[in-house]
C-alpha cells in the first residue's frame, strides 16, 4: 500500500489490520442469468460498523451481489460468509440482514406504524414492545406525528425515512441500502446522506450501499468497491479511489479527470520520465517502476493544473502551451477547458477564491498549463 | 333466452325488411312457428299472388304473446296456440276476419272447428292451421325393457307411483307448463280434465306431488333432445315435438328408437291457429294468404312436409299415406272421442295455478 | 370561441355517461317500476291503468290513484319468492366463493407467470368468450349427463361403477356458474396482482415472512380490491342468473330468474313480475354500493 493519501476522516481502518476478522465475506461469487453474467467471480470483505459502498454504472453487478446478500438471489458458485456463517440455501426471512429498498417497497395498505412494526410482529415480538420500538424508530426518524398516515399521505422524503425505520426497526446485523436516495431531490439528498451516516454511527450497524452516485458514495462510505461488468475493479477509502485510481476506468468514473498517453522514457529518482503521444515532457511521482518503452497513461485532476500566463520555470517538464477554449463558471470555482497545440482539450479548474479577479483570462488567451510531480497518477493501462 | 334472443333478432329483421318493401309492392308479414312450414308454398303463394312472403319465425307462445301484447308488432298474420289465442283474443289483439274473402273456409273440418270455437267462439277471429295431442313420448326399447310389452303406454306409467319409479333412474321429463300436465292428471284420476275446482286441482297436484320423485326434469324444450339422445326414457310433451325426437333419433342411427303415444285414458288436443293482429298493416293480403293454406292441395303439402295433422277435411284425400294412417297423427275415431280441449284460467285462477305449480316443480 | 367550443366538449363527456343512466337505466327502471304498481289486466298492454297524454295532466293524476302495491303484498303472501330469493342469494353465494377459490390461483399464476407469456395467458382465459355463451353451457349438458363424457371416463378408468347424477342437480349449476363466470373472477384479481410491486413481497419476506405469510400479510390483502370486484362481478349476475339453472339445473331449483320467467311468460302477469324484478334489483343494490365505497377507497389509496 502507498502512502495514505488525503485525510481518513475517522480513524476507522479495519480493512487495514491484518489481524481484524471481516464480517462479510464475499469469495469468489459468481452469478449468472442464462448466458448473462451479472457478477463475475468476485471476492470482498466487508468489517463490523463499515459503512461501504459499491459503485457502478448500472448493470454492472452491484445490485445483484446486494441481493445476494439479501438473500433474493443464489450464486451461481462462490460462497458469502456473514458472521461466520454460510449463507448459502438461507431464505430472506432466515437472514440477520435488513434491506432498503430503492422503491422503499411500503405496504400501501397499511399505515407507516404498522409498517415499522411489520417485521416485529412478524418474530412474534410482545405487543408492548413493538409500541415502544416502533415509537423509538418514529422518534429516529423524526415521522411522529405521521405514525397513522398511510404511505400515500407523505412526501418522497418521509416514505424515505419511513422504509429507513422500517428496515432498522429488527436491529439487523446488515442494513443493505439499494439506491436508498435515488427518488430525492438534490437538496434533500445531500441532507439525507448526513442523517444516515449518522444514523449508522448511533446505531452502530454495518451498511452496505449501492449506488450509482459517485458524489454519494464519496460523501457516505467509508469504502467503496468500484465495480465493472460483474467484476470489483477497486476497493478502496474515497480518498484512495479519488487520488490513486487503479486503473483508467476508475480514474475516468469517478470525477474528472485529464489522461495523457504516452511512454516510460526512463526513472530519475523516484519519479518516472514519461513522454506523451504529443511530445509534452513528464515527470511523475510513481511508487512502480516500469521499464523505458512501456505505455503507460498520466491521469491529473483538473483542480490539479495551474494556468499561467507566462511559461512556468520547470518548463519544459510537466506543462504545456495552449489557448483557453471554454470557460465554465461554477460560482465557487472556474473550470477552464484548454487546447492544447496538438489540439487535445485538458479541463483545469481553480477555486475562485477572492471576489473580483483584476485581468481575469479570457477566450482565446494564450497560457500555459503545468501541474507538479505528486499532481498525478501513472496509470499501466 | 336462446328464444329471446332468436325472436329479437327476428323482429330487428322484419323492421328491416318492412321497411325495405316499396309502397306499390305487395307484402304480407307472417310470424310463424320455426319449421312450421314448406318453404315452396311461399315461392307458390307468391307466384300466384304477386304478393311477397316476409316470413318471420318463433318457437315458443310467451315470445308471441309478449309481442302481440306490446302492440305494434307490423306482423299480418301469426300463429298462436288456441290455448292462448283466447286470452289475446280477450286482451283485444286480433282483428276479425272478413269471412267473405276466405271462400275457402268450406272445406274445413267441422270437428276441429267445433273444438276450436271453445277457444274462439264462432270461430271469429282464427281457422286452424295444424292440431295434435300432448301424450307421450318414449323409448321403444327401453320401455320393452323395463315393462316387458310392446304395448303403446299409457297414463299409468306417468301418474302411478309404482311404475313411474321404475323408470327414475331411465329419467321422465315433463312438460313445465300447468296447463298442459295438471288436464292429463286429471283424466287420469277420471276426473274432468277442465275442471278449475280448486278442490279437484289439489287432488291433481297431490298426485303429481307421489310421482314427483320420479321425474328428473321439468322443461318445456329440452325433452326432444333428450329422448332423442336416449338420456331419458319418457317426456309428455306434444306430438310433434316428439315426431321431431323420433326422427332426429333415427337420423342419428345411434341406436335409439323414439315413439309417440296417444294415451287411451284421453289427451289434451291443442291447435295452432292462423289469426290477424288488430293493427295488422296489410288486412288484404293477409286475408289472402289465410285464404291460399286453407286450399286443400296447399295444406296438404304443408302436413306432408311437417307430419302434423290439419283442420281441413277436403285436404285429406291428399295427404301422404304415412301421414294421414298413423294414428299418432290422424287418431282412429275411437281415439278422437278422448281427446279433450281446456278451456284457460282466469288470471286470479291462474295465478294460484302458477304457484301449485311452482310447488310441485320445485318439490316444495 | 375555441374555448367555449372546448368547455362545451367538456361538458358534453361529462353527460354522455348520465345520459346513458338516463336512457337505459332510469327511465327503463321507472318503466318496470310503474308496471309493478299497476293491475294485470287482459287488454293490450296486459297491466292497467295505462297512461294517455290526451288526459293531460288531471287524467294522469286521476289514474294514477289505481296505482297500489298489491303486488308487493302478494309476493309476501307465500313463502315461495322468500324461499326462491334466499335459494338464488345462497346458490349465488357459494357458486362466487368456488370461482373465487378456482379463480384466486388461476390468477395469481398469471400474474406470476413471465411477463412475455402473460398477454398469452390472457387470451387463453378471454378465448372461451368466442364461443356463444348458449353452446357452452349446452356442451357442460354433454359432459354431465349420465351417459356423458364424464361419467363415460370415469367408468372406463374404473373409479366408479355406477354413473355419477350430476345433470339436473344444484352441483351442475355450480359447474355451469363457476365455469362461465370464471374469466371475471380471473381478469380483476390478475390486474390487482399484475400491477403489484414485487418489491413488496421481496420486503415482506426481507422483514421475516416465509412466502406463506408474506402471500396473507401482503399479497393477499392487496388483491381484496380485485377479489371484492370480482366477487361481484360473479355474484350479481348469478343470482338473476336464468340460463344456466333452466339447462344444467333440476326442476327443484328454485331461483328467482326462473320465477320472474314463468310469472312473465307462463301467467303473463307483467305487474307481479315487475315486482319480482324490482326487488330483485334492491337485493342487488346493497353490494353494488358496497362496490363502489370500496372502489372509491381502493382509487384513493392508489394515489
Amino acid at each position: 500500500m502507498m502512502k495514505s493519501l488525503g485525510s481518513i476522516r475517522r480513524s476507522f481502518a479495519p480493512w487495514a489490520d491484518p489481524a481484524s476478522k471481516p464480517f462479510i465475506s464475499v469469495k469468489n461469487v459468481t452469478k449468472k442469468f442464462g448466458d448473462f453474467t451479472a457478477v463475475d467471480d468476485l471476492s470482498l470483505n466487508i468489517y463490523t460498523r463499515e459503512f461501504f459502498a459499491l459503485l457502478g454504472a448500472s448493470g454492472c453487478g452491484k445490485s445483484t451481489l446486494l441481493r445476494m446478500l439479501a438473500g433474493f438471489e443464489q450464486p451461481t458458485s462462490g460462497e458469502i460468509i456473514l458472521d461466520g456463517q454460510n449463507l448459502a440455501g438461507i431464505p430472506p426471512y432466515r437472514r440477520p440482514v435488513n434491506m432498503m429498498f430503492q422503491s422503499y417497497a411500503l405496504f400501501p395498505h397499511m399505515t407507516v406504524e404498522n409498517n415499522i412494526a411489520f417485521g416485529l410482529k412478524q418474530d412474534g415480538m410482545p405487543k408492548p414492545e413493538i409500541a415502544e420500538r416502533v415509537a423509538q424508530m418514529l422518534k429516529l426518524v423524526k415521522l411522529e406525528k405521521f405514525a397513522q398516515r398511510r404511505p400515500h399521505q407523505l412526501s418522497g422524503g418521509q416514505r424515505q425515512r419511513v422504509a429507513l425505520a422500517r428496515s432498522i426497526a429488527k436491529r439487523p446485523k446488515v442494513l443493505l441500502l439499494d439506491e436508498p436516495l435515488g427518488a430525492l431531490d438534490k437538496k434533500l439528498r445531500e441532507e439525507t446522506q448526513f442523517e444516515l451516516m449518522d444514523l449508522q454511527q448511533e446505531l452502530g450497524l454495518t451498511f452496505v450501499i449501492v449506488t450509482h452516485d459517485q458524489e454519494e458514495a464519496m460523501t457516505m462510505a467509508d469504502r467503496i468497491a468500484v465495480m465493472s461488468h460483474g467484476k470489483v475493479v477497486q476497493v478502496a477509502t474515497p480518498a484512495e479511489i479519488y487520488e490513486a485510481p487503479n486503473s483508467r476506468f476508475v480514474a475516468d468514473f469517478i470525477g474528472d479527470v485529464n489522461l495523457f498517453d504516452g511512454t516510460v522514457i526512463g526513472v530519475e529518482g523516484g519519479s518516472l520520465r514519461i513522454e506523451t503521444t504529443s511530445g509534452i515532457q513528464l515527470r511523475m511521482a510513481s511508487p512502480e517502476k516500469p521499464a523505458s518503452g512501456a505505455k503507460a497513461a498520466v491521469a491529473i485532476r483538473p483542480e490539479k493544473i495551474r494556468i499561467s500566463r507566462q511559461p512556468p520555470d520547470h518548463a519544459p517538464v510537466n506543462t504545456a502551451e495552449g489557448e483557453i477554449w471554454d470557460i465554465g463558471y461554477l460560482g465557487d470555482m472556474t473550470v477552464f477547458h484548454v487546447r492544447l497545440k496538438d489540439g487535445k482539450v485538458v479541463k483545469a479548474s481553480s477555486l475562485n477564491a477572492v471576489r473580483a479577479v483584476e485581468d481575469p483570462l479570457g477566450y482565446d488567451q494564450q497560457i500555459w498549463i503545468s501541474f507538479g510531480e505528486d499532481a498525478g497518477v501513472v496509470l499501466k493501462d | 333466452m336462446s328464444k329471446l334472443i332468436v325472436a329479437t333478432l327476428a323482429a330487428a329483421m322484419l323492421a328491416g325488411s318492412a321497411m325495405l318493401a316499396s309502397a306499390q309492392e305487395r307484402v304480407v308479414n307472417v310470424y310463424n312457428w320455426s319449421d312450421y312450414i314448406d318453404d315452396s308454398l311461399l315461392e307458390d303463394f307468391t307466384k300466384e299472388t304477386g304478393i311477397k312472403v316476409v316470413y318471420d319465425v318463433f318457437d315458443s307462445n310467451e315470445i308471441l304473446e309478449t309481442k302481440l301484447l306490446a302492440g305494434g308488432s307490423g306482423y299480418d298474420v301469426v300463429v298462436p296456440t288456441a290455448s292462448f289465442l283466447q286470452r289475446q283474443i280477450a286482451a283485444g289483439v286480433f282483428q276479425k276476419l272478413d269471412k267473405s274473402k276466405l271462400p275457402n273456409l268450406s272445406n274445413m273440418w267441422d270437428v276441429i272447428m267445433e273444438r276450436t270455437a271453445k277457444y274462439d267462439p264462432g270461430n271469429e277471429y282464427a281457422v286452424d292451421y295444424m292440431w295434435g295431442t300432448t301424450g307421450i313420448g318414449y323409448n321403444v326399447d327401453k320401455m320393452k325393457e323395463i315393462l316387458g310389452t310392446d304395448a303403446k303406454p299409457g297414463w299409468d306409467v306417468i301418474f302411478n307411483p309404482e311404475i313411474a319409479a321404475k323408470f327414475k333412474d331411465c329419467g321422465i321429463h315433463l312438460l313445465d307448463s300447468a296447463t298442459d300436465i295438471m288436464p292429463s292428471a286429471l283424466a287420469y284420476l277420471g276426473l274432468d280434465p277442465d275442471s278449475h275446482k280448486q278442490a279437484d286441482l289439489e287432488k291433481a297436484a297431490d298426485l303429481l306431488m307421489k310421482v314427483r320423485p320420479y321425474i328428473r326434469k321439468f322443461h318445456s324444450s329440452e325433452y326432444i333432445n333428450a329422448l332423442a339422445n336416449g338420456d331419458i326414457c319418457l317426456a309428455v310433451g306434444f306430438s310433434g315435438d316428439i315426431f321431431q325426437a323420433r326422427d332426429r333419433a333415427a337420423e342419428a342411427k345411434a341406436g335409439v328408437t323414439v315413439d309417440y303415444s296417444i294415451p287411451a285414458q284421453g289427451a289434451q288436443m291443442w291447435f295452432d291457429m292462423l289469426a290477424m293482429p288488430a293493427d295488422a298493416p296489410h288486412a288484404a293480403e293477409a286475408h289472402e294468404f289465410i285464404n291460399y293454406m286453407m286450399k286443400p292441395e296447399v295444406i296438404a303439402k304443408a302436413s306432408n312436409y311437417v307430419f302434423y295433422a290439419n283442420g281441413n277435411k277436403a285436404s285429406q284425400q291428399f295427404l301422404d299415406k304415412e301421414v294421414i294412417e298413423d294414428t299418432a297423427i290422424y287418431p282412429s275415431d275411437e281415439v278422437m272421442q278422448k281427446l279433450f280441449t281446456t278451456t284457460p284460467f282466469e288470471a286470479k285462477e291462474q295465478r294460484v295455478l302458477t304457484r301449485l305449480w311452482t310447488k310441485i316443480v320445485t318439490g316444495q | 370561441m375555441a374555448k367555449l367550443a372546448s368547455a362545451l366538449v367538456s361538458r358534453l363527456v361529462i353527460i354522455v355517461p348520465y345520459a346513458w343512466l338516463l336512457f337505459f337505466f332510469l327511465i327503463p327502471f321507472f318503466i318496470v317500476f310503474r308496471i309493478s304498481l299497476s293491475q294485470t289486466a287482459v287488454a293490450m298492454p296486459p297491466y292497467t291503468p295505462v297512461f294517455d297524454l290526451a288526459g293531460g295532466l288531471a287524467g294522469i293524476l286521476e289514474k294514477a290513484r289505481e296505482f297500489s302495491v298489491d303486488n308487493y303484498v302478494w309476493l309476501t303472501d307465500d313463502a315461495l319468492y322468500f324461499n326462491a330469493y334466499v335459494s338464488s342469494l345462497v346458490i349465488a353465494a357459494i357458486s362466487t366463493l368456488l370461482t373465487l377459490l378456482i379463480g384466486f390461483p388461476i390468477a395469481y399464476g398469471m400474474a406470476k407467470a413471465p411477463r412475455s407469456i402473460r398477454p398469452t395467458l390472457l387470451m387463453l382465459v378471454i378465448l372461451p368468450f368466442w364461443t356463444s355463451f348458449l353452446i357452452r353451457v349446452y356442451a357442460w349438458i354433454a359432459i354431465l349427463k349420465p351417459e356423458g363424457l364424464l361419467n363415460q371416463f370415469l367408468t372406463t378408468i374404473g373409479i366408479i361403477d355406477q354413473p355419477l347424477i350430476i345433470l339436473n342437480t344444484n352441483s351442475a349449476i355450480y359447474i355451469g356458474i363457476v365455469y362461465s363466470y370464471l374469466p371475471f373472477m380471473v381478469l380483476p384479481i390478475y390486474s390487482a396482482l399484475e400491477k403489484m410491486d414485487n418489491s413488496l413481497i421481496e420486503a415482506a419476506q426481507d422483514l421475516g415472512c416465509t412466502p406463506t405469510s408474506a402471500f396473507w400479510r401482503v399479497t393477499f390483502p392487496l388483491s381484496l380490491p380485485g377479489v371484492v370486484a370480482g366477487c361481484l362481478l360473479v355474484f350479481i349476475p348469478a343470482v338473476g342468473e336464468f340460463v344456466i339453472p333452466d339447462l344444467l339445473g333440476g326442476s327443484e331449483t328454485l331461483m328467482i330468474g326462473k320465477t320472474l320467467w314463468s310469472e312473465f311468460n307462463a301467467n303473463r302477469d307483467w305487474p307481479v313480475s315487475s315486482a319480482v324484478a324490482i326487488i330483485l334489483l334492491m337485493i342487488l343494490v346493497i353490494p353494488i354500493v358496497y362496490f363502489q365505497n370500496v372502489q372509491a377507497k381502493a382509487d384513493s389509496e392508489g394515489k
